[in-house]
């Protein structure tokens, strides 16, 4: 698994930090992923965050996605509006819109159908009316979706509505998005779904990425680049501090773990280690 | 049939044993009004006296007198919500924000009040009970308007967000296209309030009748049939009004389930 990592960043934290009516929930996260490339491939990246229930993954997302404002700190991506097609465009603040964000709920316009929706995904693209409708039509049939086109939310299974959250975002041309536990209450068929969908994702754009959390520490060493465990530091004294910072990152390109179709018991040895310190914070 | 089930708490009772137990309520109540009534000493008007009470009603043109009080909710009604949406959709920006609160605060003002200050202005009687009646549905409707917006889940408005919706974009799709159904319910649920306040209207500023008018009428008379026919006929209109609010609101918007 040959690679090569650029000195061009692709996403940039600076000491991020949030407080919610003055209690702080997460602080002090740094990190900074470069792009990487890989020969003869288009290979955008997938970054997993993992960590115990309350840790502050769905916060630290919100602030990734430009949905929250930080107590302090800054989100910093490449500007990719102003400097369209240009290889690596200069960094700036995340601001709204510019990552697509799939919450935990997986909310959808209650007043669209699935195929209403996709459409409005799409309305900022410039293709035809009927170049988008087939496109849309491709993709629902590929997702399983095809039979519930016409149908609203409210009448939608759990995984049946993950899924037009998730192509809403893919259909929405935006380069980065984020997905908090797109894995979770989904059958095996619908896993693999959401797995290709990173795929499609990844391979579409060098700099498409995709970050996402779950509690399936498996699937995230699988399919993640880097994956960064979220919890509470351990105190001088022995104590955990009760405020959510990154506590330790994998880097699974460099271990060699990544891009793997089957995972090897050196996956296996690292999805224990992972377990361990999200037990240890 | 097992009838204990009946009396076991959030027990899922067929249809037809719900429309049985609804039927046996119903021939109750019926027949005690018939019983409690059919002594010497008469609390409330037996049932003949009641029906020649509605006998008479529709002999002086209630249905008539229904149509006035009917169109009268749907000019007033019409009215009031247009100005109610106008402010509730503003309710999200903040620099209005604080008229609309005001405006909603307002419902604690006195009918009598409002209707003096009308007074001073409107001179045909007709047109005061519009007014009267669209200032005072405005502000139930406006707070009910802002405590639906008020309740939309942070995750839809930040669903639009991620999609690239500026906020004026999300302000259409989630505040206003996306809670069109609850503007009927939001009708519906005040309907109690505003249908008895549109009697009482019609009481006070007589006009070109209404089922009020009969209310005011049948006072004079001291008629207990009448009155009691006439509460019946006002509290079955009602009751359909709410059920074709209903009704409208299933079959216009098939996402709505509230
Ligand atoms: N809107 C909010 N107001 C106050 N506290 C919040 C809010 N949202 C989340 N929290 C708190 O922040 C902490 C982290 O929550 P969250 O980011 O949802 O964790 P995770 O996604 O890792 O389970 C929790 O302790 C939660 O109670
Ligand atoms: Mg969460």
């Amino acid at each position: 698994m040959t690679y090569h990592e650029t000195s061009d960043s692709i996403l940039t934290v600076e000491n991020l930090s949030v407080d919610y009516d003055g209690k702080k929930i997460i602080q002090n996260i740094n990190f900074d992923e470069k792009d990487i490339t890989r020969p003869n491939k288009i290979q955008g990246q997938s970054i997993a965050f993992v960590g115990r229930s309350g840790r502050g993954k769905s916060t630290l997302f919100r602030c990734l996605s430009g949905l929250e404002k930080p107590k302090t700190g800054k989100v910093l991506l490449p500007d990719m509006h102003k400097h369209q097609g240009e290889a690596y465009p200069p960094m700036k603040e995340v601001g709204e819109g510019d990552v697509g964000f799939v919450d935990q709920k997986y909310t959808l316009f209650r007043h669209k159908t699935v195929y209403q929706a996709l459409q409005f995904a799409m309305r900022k693209q410039k293709l035809e009316k009927s170049e988008k409708h087939d496109k849309i039509m491709v993709h629902l049939r590929d997702w399983g979706l095809e039979t519930v086109k016409d149908q609203y939310p409210n009448e939608l299974s759990g995984g049946q509505r993950q899924r037009t959250a998730i192509l809403e975002q893919v259909l929405s041309h935006t380069n980065y998005i984020i997905m908090d536990e797109p894995f979770s209450g989904l059958d095996v068929g619908n896993i693999n779904n959401v797995k290709s969908a990173f795929k499609l994702i990844n391979e579409s754009h060098e700099l498409n990425t995709v970050i996402f959390c779950t509690h399936d520490i498996e699937l995230a060493v699988a399919l993640a680049e880097s994956l960064y465990v979220l919890g509470y530091p351990t105190l001088e004294n022995g104590r955990l501090e009760p405020i959510g910072t990154l506590i330790k990152k994998y880097d699974l390109k460099s271990m060699g773990l990544a891009w793997h179709d089957q995972l090897t018991n050196r996956h296996y040895d690292v999805v224990e280690q992972v377990k361990q310190s999200i037990l240890e914070s | 049939m097992n009838i204990k089930s009946w009396f076991r708490p959030f027990e899922k009772i067929s249809r037809r044993h719900a429309a049985l137990i609804s039927g046996f309520w119903l021939v109750l109540l019926i027949s005690f009004w018939f019983i409690g009534t059919s002594g010497a000493k008469k609390l409330f008007p037996p049932p003949a006296l009641v029906w020649q009470g509605f006998k008479d009603l529709y002999n002086e043109g209630l249905v008539v007198h229904i149509f006035s009080s009917l169109w009268l909710c749907l000019q007033a009604t019409t009215i009031s919500i247009v100005f109610s949406l106008f402010f509730a959709y503003l309710s999200p920006i903040p620099a209005f924000k604080p008229v609309v609160k005001m405006l909603s605060r307002m419902r604690y003002l006195p009918l009598t009040g409002i209707t003096f200050y009308l007074a001073m202005i409107v001179r045909d009687a007709r047109t005061m009970q519009i007014w009267v009646l669209v200032v005072f549905m405005s502000l139930y409707f406006i707070t009910s308007l802002m405590s639906v917006f008020k309740d939309i889940p942070q995750q839809e408005l930040d669903h639009a967000r991620s999609l690239q919706c500026s906020r004026w974009e999300v302000l259409w799709e989630v505040v206003i296209k996306g809670r069109l159904d609850y503007v009927i319910e939001v009708l519906r649920q005040n309907l109690a309030i505003t249908w008895m306040m549109l009697v009482t209207v019609e009481s006070i500023l007589v006009a070109a009748g209404g089922l009020g008018v009969l209310i005011k009428n049948s006072d004079k008379f001291m008629n207990h049939g009448r009155i009691v026919a006439l509460q019946i006929v006002i509290l079955l209109v009602g009751l359909g009004i709410d059920w074709f609010l209903d009704f409208s609101r299933r079959t216009l918007f098939r996402y709505s389930k509230l």
